[in-house]
């Protein structure tokens, strides 16, 4: 099946080569595509120097604008399946190789990498060690997802997602700009597509801290509850009519 | 006879409007609405977004023309002070204004980031071509 790799990437000079080295290898029909949302520093030049193709978007426009562009790129050009993952290098590819099984059986629509492998863990649990308020953050919304869809999900902010056509067709035209991992999971819900989570093993970043202070995350989880809120009344949309 | 002399009139006891503030009020929106039509005859204003601007401006005009009317509105608001209803009516339709930005405002950001991403991608299909060429 023809499938797209996408790689959203905002700064990732340092990580994308090896990123990109790492899809070729593990998933070696794939075409690739990088998204740089607007870099400051050579990341469209690193990665053309790989020889794939980048779709440099002009400023940064917010990982959902970049996401979505990649999903406009696996539509457009008929791709039958795409996936994408994190510059930084925290998602593994074989693991994406895993997420694409999926489709290709056709148990599910939108696959997305969980980092939690056994759904009913703590966060913190296994090899992945979070922070305080990142741990208060993923309860909060795994809480409010859950509420809001009626499905279990435990990573409802990974990057690292697989999907088909239905998906594409959806996600092109709407995709949230500002709160895109958690309010694209509750719209395919509630389009009717089957949305299924497969543990995957995760790295720690290489370098870098993460954006999130307590005030910042804390108005990260109101804004998310807000988000979803809302999301609640939204009119359906006809593109994933079968 | 009458609504008309009440329209028009500043009494005191309906309105505490005297003729200097009227004159001022109405020199203050002729010369607004002057200010926008200038706007819009130097291209710094679209004629879609001036529409409501006027409206504001012919709504300074009457109310300095004819104070009855404040009086008339404050009466069906049930508000005994005309003041009160003039800041509130102004209030609320100012409200309304930045609410109406605040959605074009959307609208342009989702147009530019669509503007963005096809850029991106017309870019990226050229590299392909010159890469297979």
């Amino acid at each position: 099946m023809r499938t797209l790799v996408f790689i959203p990437a905002w700064n990732e000079q340092a990580s994308i080569a090896a990123v990109i080295a790492d899809v070729r290898e593990e998933i070696p029909g794939a075409d690739m595509l990088v998204v740089d949302d607007g870099s400051t520093d050579e990341t469209t030049a690193r990665a053309r120097e790989c020889g794939v193709l980048v779709a440099t978007l002009p400023f940064n426009q917010g990982l959902g604008a970049a996401l979505q562009t990649g999903y406009l790129h696996a539509l457009r050009e008929d791709y039958e399946l795409c996936a994408h993952l994190d510059a930084d290098g925290q998602h593994p590819a074989a693991e994406v190789g895993r997420l694409l099984e999926v489709l290709v059986a056709d148990r599910a629509d939108l696959v997305i990498g969980s980092r939690y492998s056994d759904p009913d863990a703590e966060a913190g649990s296994d090899d992945y060690k979070p922070t305080l308020s990142r741990r208060i953050g993923t309860s909060v919304f795994r809480f409010f997802l859950t509420l809001a869809t009626r499905q279990r999900f435990t990573d409802t902010t990974s990057g690292m997602r697989a999907a088909n056509r239905r998906v594409m067709a959806l996600f092109s035209e709407h995709y949230s700009p500002d709160f895109a991992e958690i309010e694209s999971l509750q719209l395919a819900v509630r389009e009717g597509l089957r949305v299924e989570e497969v543990p995957v093993r995760m790295l720690e970043r290489a370098g870098g801290t993460s954006f999130l202070t307590p005030v910042r995350s804390a108005f990260f989880i109101f804004k998310g509850i807000v988000v979803l809120l809302v999301g609640q009344f939204r009119p359906h949309h006809a593109e994933t009519d079968r | 006879m009458r609504p008309l002399a009440l329209l028009l009139a500043a009494t005191p006891d309906s309105v505490r409007l005297t003729s200097q503030t009227r004159i001022l009020a109405a020199v203050l929106a002729v010369a607004f609405m002057l200010l926008i039509l200038d706007l819009i005859r130097r291209d710094r204003l679209q004629e879609r977004y001036s529409v409501i601007w006027f409206v504001a401006g012919l709504g300074m005009l009457a109310g300095a023309a004819f104070p009855g009317l404040l009086k008339l509105v404050a009466d069906l608001m049930g508000v005994r002070d005309t003041n009160v209803a003039l800041f509130s009516i102004v209030l609320l339709l100012l409200l309304g204004l930045a609410l109406n930005f605040s959605v074009i405002m959307s609208r342009q950001a989702a147009q530019i980031t669509r503007l963005a991403q096809e850029r991106a991608l017309e870019k990226a299909r050229q590299q392909g071509e010159e890469e297979s060429a």
